[in-house]
């Protein structure tokens, strides 16, 4: 399966689009730590499933979260997203005069099959966080929508029903979706889940493509050691309770993963 | 067609009846649409019942009160009713939506558990109040007759009232209810909207439920909703043809029951759901026709 990213060259030289434009005031600042996670506790009812956790994220690097079921990684990604409080400590981000933007890329599962939304409603609710109560949305964020599906290569399905796409599809959708809203950070929970090799790869390969010529941040949660090796720069490895922070090639060195399973984190 | 002629008559001595069904039928449908897409059916069910009990509470405060019984006119009757109805409906929508966030407990068990129990009260209530128990059985059985022109308008100012909102803020309330953990990280504040949806839907079940009582409301609420998601392909759709399907129910069923003498709230709801079932078939019998509902 081939990803598109851009549109035809014969467009290109005419203009830069939107995407673009975007993306290329984001590669100006790379290196500085985008989000600073700070002796941190997650949980949920103020029950902590991890503590101490101190790390940062920077500007256009492409972060992994690993570890098994249970071991928290989507809470951890939750309260990055402000979906949960965290239970101890802070979450201090890069210091701008906006808010950062995150761009939420939901395990597709979740959604109910019951509403009759087409993938291109869907990718547009990404606009949603820059168009008032009550507003119309304008024809240029429309414009802008059908550009993010089209790098995403989920164009030629975006009039079908959401529910009505294959797992692969759907994560295309809710990938243009999350880029429609211009983000910061682009946050995966498990964007392959429940899709075949062929399409993990697809999306995998699509969102490091975007990671290095877009310079978007990358924050993704898995359970794919292969996919962390060959994309990922950083990883977070939640393991029997701790936090390992470290690059890929090292963390994920095989005489480095023994030592680990061997004797445990401590 | 001289039946048709006389209903559609503007000296038609029942046209309030026939108004206020039509606009509960083109209005119930479209904030049913989100107790369907929610999977808040259920609430659907008890909503009306616990809104009829807030009639009956408010109908048996003149009685607790000791006022004079014989000396209340209609018109305080029916804004005593009013009152209770859009109380009862208010709270407890916005008391069960608040449960059901914190996410504990079975939502089924306690809005089972408020039905059957806001049914007996109603029961228990009117039965030791005679001055009310006349109205209040009208009511649960939807005899839509006796509308007078200021309940009407009361009906069309509310039914537009949350159309109008429902029709602005669609976007908003659309993007809550279908991926809320987005709308949080988008900023949006969630509350609010989920408040305003609730408010919507508690608004226009006490409306309902004062004009055709609690079985028809529950009927058009949720019955041209499910009926449509058979057969729409899109939110347009299937917003437009459960408003559509309610409305002319709404009209089908009071022909009906005007010329063979029935009470027409109970006529509207076997309609609707003969509808539903013919749909139903249809969509099986189709090939690719089965849907998701």
């Amino acid at each position: 399966m081939s990803i598109r990213w851009s549109r035809q060259k014969s467009k290109e030289t005419e203009s830069v689009s939107a995407l673009e434009a975007w993306a290329d005031t984001r590669n100006k600042t790379m290196n500085e730590a985008l989000i600073t996670l700070d002796n941190l506790g997650i949980g949920y009812n103020r029950q902590p499933i991890l503590s101490d956790i101190s790390l940062s994220i920077a500007r256009a690097s492409f972060t992994a979260i690993l570890g098994a079921n249970g071991s928290g990684k989507s809470t951890l990604l939750k309260t990055v997203l402000g979906l949960l409080p965290p239970v101890a400590g802070h979450i201090t981000t890069v210091s701008t005069d906006v808010p950062l933007v995150f761009g939420y890329v939901p395990q597709a599962i979740q959604f109910d099959p019951i509403y009759m939304l087409t993938g291109f409603e869907v990718a547009l609710m990404g606009v949603y966080g820059r168009v008032g109560p009550g507003r119309i949305v304008p024809s240029a964020e429309r414009d802008f929508t059908r550009e993010c599906l089209d790098a995403a290569g989920a164009e030629e399905f975006a009039h079908k029903r959401f529910a009505e796409l294959s797992g692969g599809q759907k994560q295309r959708v809710l990938i243009a979706r999350a880029l429609v809203t211009r983000p910061d950070l682009l946050v995966l929970d498990e964007p392959t889940a429940g899709v075949d090799h062929e399409t993990t790869h697809a999306v995998l390969d699509f969102i490091s493509k975007i990671n290095k010529e877009k310079g978007i941040t990358i924050l993704l949660v898995t359970h794919d050691f292969m996919m962390v090796r060959k994309h990922a720069g950083q990883v977070i490895w939640i393991y029997e309770g701790k936090v390992l922070l470290g690059p890929a090639k090292e963390l994920l060195a095989a005489e480095r993963m023994a030592e680990i399973f061997e004797i445990g984190v401590g | 067609m001289d039946t048709l002629h006389q209903i559609l008559s503007p000296d038609f001595l029942l046209r309030n009846s026939i108004y206020t069904s039509v606009l509960v039928g083109l209005a119930c449908p479209l904030v049913g649409v989100f107790l369907v897409m929610r999977r808040l059916v259920f609430m659907g069910v008890a909503l009306p019942q616990i809104s009829s009990t807030g009639v009956a509470i408010a109908l048996s405060l003149p009685l607790w009160l000791g006022f004079n019984k014989t000396g209340q006119g209609a018109l305080n009757a029916h804004a005593l009713a009013f009152s209770g109805s859009i109380t009862f409906s208010l709270v407890a929508i916005l008391l069960l939506a608040f449960m059901e966030r914190r996410g504990r407990g079975q939502p089924e068990g306690r809005l089972g558990t408020a039905y059957v129990v806001a049914s007996a009260l109603s029961i228990l209530l009117l039965a030791k109040n005679p001055y009310g128990e006349i109205g209040w059985l009208d009511m649960l059985k939807g005899e839509v007759i006796t509308i007078s022109n200021s309940d009407l308008i009361l009906t069309a100012a509310t039914l537009a009232l949350v159309l109008v909102v429902l029709g602005v803020f669609h976007k908003e309330l659309l993007f809550v209810s279908f991926d809320r953990e987005m709308a949080i990280t988008l900023r949006k504040n969630v509350v609010f909207w989920d408040v305003l949806l609730y408010l919507l839907i508690g608004l226009t079940v006490s409306i309902a439920v004062l004009s055709v009582g609690p079985l028809i409301a529950f009927g058009f609420l949720l019955i041209p909703a499910l009926t449509a998601h058979y057969i729409s392909r899109n939110m347009r759709q299937f917003m437009l043809l459960a408003s559509l399907i309610g409305g002319v129910a709404a009209f089908i069923g009071f022909y009906i029951a005007y010329s063979w003498d029935l009470p027409v709230g109970p006529t509207d709801v076997v309609l609707l759901g003969l509808l539903y079932v013919a749909v139903w078939m249809v969509v099986r019998i189709l090939p690719g026709g089965a849907r998701l509902t």
